[in-house]
């Protein structure tokens, strides 16, 4: 049985006239154990979604199930039980400002009523656990971006949770803080066996970790399954729009360019290469080249490593010549290179 | 009067408008904390929205707020009459100073609530904080040094109600200053007691500000 089962939801916000849908029949199956990415543009729906799994947003209708217990029928001390069963964390990290990081880390095994000794023992532990060994006595304001998120996620495996909600957890770090962060939650995910559910509008969170995804778009669940199927193949317009990053400012520079090359004779079609990993370890461009004789131009690129294999799109711009061109897509064609037609 | 003669007046003095002005702060502040997380917690985006008693309370401190304390401190003197058994001097001044203050205090204290970062307090039902829970270990901890800025300024704004009491029939350095001074036309007394209650009101003033930084962790 799935850990987390999300079904029908949708939420609401006024009425009538006013009313906005942040969520419209939302269906969703996380496996325990995973790590399930939802990714969306601003605005899409996603922190809603995660903030419904765990009753921080009341769905207007469908139903939450966590761990075999429908959160939607609990209200009151049987809900704050059941949260506690769900850590979360947050982009604005959140920890108590006036507590230490080990007061922090503590916080929700006070709220449990743990004797002091012992949680006081089992927050070290955790502080340990999230490297942060020997800043027990830290101050919030006085740890880094990076510590602060480390912490705040201690604090949320303090209840030994089954699961961990990440509300764009890491989009308030740069870079190399991110990676480190991500690399903790799947270690995290792996030791402790914690399903983790991250939240995002970045790429590159989902592919450094996830297994699954789902593409929420205005405010609907635009398309889910395996990370590389989804990113490789994307098949909804919203989908697309999020794994192909460049399409969209490219639209108003193409049709310049495309303007431009009506009337220049050197300029011909564009086409969409898509490597799937095994090819993009050989020179294919280099190769087409030289094998052809002709030049191409590569008007965008980008490849990247999802869970260790290569995938990526290139865009090339062939010669204006036909027949030449013609030669090149026939050469992609024979080396059994997909490629398809750019269209505004 | 000789300056001698001045200052034998300024212990006895000093020390009622101390009295009355931690007195009554201490009381307003009985009443006036529990009423501002009220009025924080049953507000529409509090922790525990209510719509009618958070309007009822929010009318009634406005209310009381909107009474002059130099009205207020005559309207009340049957009350004061009743709880103290007279209504003059510096216990008797305490009661109007109170009923004036803790409204004041409520605002300060909601303030010094509305403060602290929603996401904290998120944060903590996500990790499933009860709402007493939240108050008590998210919202009066994480506001503490906003509360005692709060309670520095709450203090001073007493100690200058209580001046006005000393006027009429309270005790302290106003009414030294009203009597003797403005009374007796001794301009010279008058000027003592407004350096003196400068001092206080600084000395107040700084040690709320001292607290609240102390107090405060988020500075490095």
């Amino acid at each position: 049985m799935a850990m987390i089962e999300l079904s029908h939801l949708s939420k609401t916000y006024g009425s009538g006239e006013n009313a906005v849908h942040a969520l419209d029949d939302v269906s969703l199956e996380i496996e325990q154990g995973e790590i399930f990415g939802i990714i969306g543009l601003s605005g899409a729906g996603k922190s809603t979604l995660v903030r419904c799994i765990n009753l921080l947003e009341t769905p207007t209708s469908g139903t939450v199930t966590v761990d075999g217990k429908t959160m939607t029928s609990l209200n009151g001390k049987a809900l704050r039980e059941a949260r506690r069963n769900i850590g979360m964390i947050f982009q604005g990290f959140d920890l108590l400002m006036q507590r230490t990081a080990l007061e922090n880390v503590r916080f929700p095994l006070e709220l449990a009523h743990v004797p002091k000794a012992e949680a006081n023992e089992r927050a070290k532990e955790l502080l340990k656990t999230v490297g942060l060994e020997g800043r027990e006595g830290a101050y919030p304001a006085q740890l880094s971006g990076g510590m602060k998120q480390r912490v705040a996620i201690a604090r949320a495996l303090a209840s030994n949770p089954k699961v961990l909600l990440c509300d764009e957890a890491t989009s308030a770090l740069d870079p190399t803080t991110t990676e480190s962060i991500l690399e903790l939650l799947k270690e995290l995910n792996r030791t402790l066996g914690v399903t983790v559910v991250v939240i995002t509008h970045e790429m590159r969170v989902v592919e450094r970790i996830c297994s699954r995804v789902a593409i929420i778009a205005d405010s609907h669940i635009a398309e889910q399954g395996e990370v590389q199927e989804v990113f490789l193949h994307p098949q909804t317009e919203a989908a697309k729009k999020l794994v192909l990053p460049s399409r969209a400012g490219k639209l108003e520079g193409f049709a310049e360019a495309e303007a431009r090359d009506a009337a220049d004779p050197c300029r011909g079609e564009l086409i969409r290469l898509a490597f799937d990993g095994m090819t993009t370890d050989r020179p294919v461009i280099a190769d087409m080249i030289l094998s052809c004789g002709a030049p191409v131009s590569i008007v965008y690129a980008d490849t990247r490593s999802i869970e260790g294999k290569l995938y990526g799109h290139t865009v090339l711009q062939l010669p204006g010549d036909e027949a030449t061109a013609d030669k090149l897509k026939r050469w992609l064609r024979d080396q059994g290179i997909s490629y398809t037609k750019e269209v505004q | 009067m000789s300056f001698g003669q001045i200052l034998s007046l300024v212990p006895e003095a000093l020390w009622e408008s101390i009295y009355m002005t931690i007195g009554s702060t201490a009381l307003a502040y009985v009443i006036g904390l529990p009423l501002g997380f009220v009025l924080v917690v049953t507000a529409k985006d509090g922790i525990h929205p209510m719509r009618a008693l958070n309007m009822v309370l929010g009318a009634v401190v406005n209310f009381l707020r909107s009474i002059p304390f130099v009205i207020l401190l005559f309207f009340v003197t049957p009350l004061t009459r009743f709880i103290m058994g007279r209504a003059i001097g510096s216990e008797a001044a305490i009661v109007p100073l109170v009923i004036s203050a803790f409204p004041f205090v409520a605002r300060m204290v909601e303030q010094s609530a509305k403060e602290v970062d929603r996401g904290v307090v998120e944060a903590s039902q996500a990790m499933g904080a009860s709402n007493w829970q939240i108050i008590t270990k998210v919202l009066l901890p994480e506001a503490k040094p906003s509360l005692l800025n709060g309670a520095a300024v709450s203090a001073t704004t007493i100690l200058g109600y209580s001046a006005m009491a000393g006027c009429f029939g309270g005790g302290g350095l106003g009414s030294v200053a009203i009597n003797y001074g403005y009374q007796r036309y001794d301009f010279l007394v008058m000027f003592v007691m407004i350096i003196v209650n400068v001092v206080l009101v600084q000395a107040l003033q700084e040690s709320g500000t001292r607290g609240a930084r102390l107090a405060d962790k988020r500075i490095r």
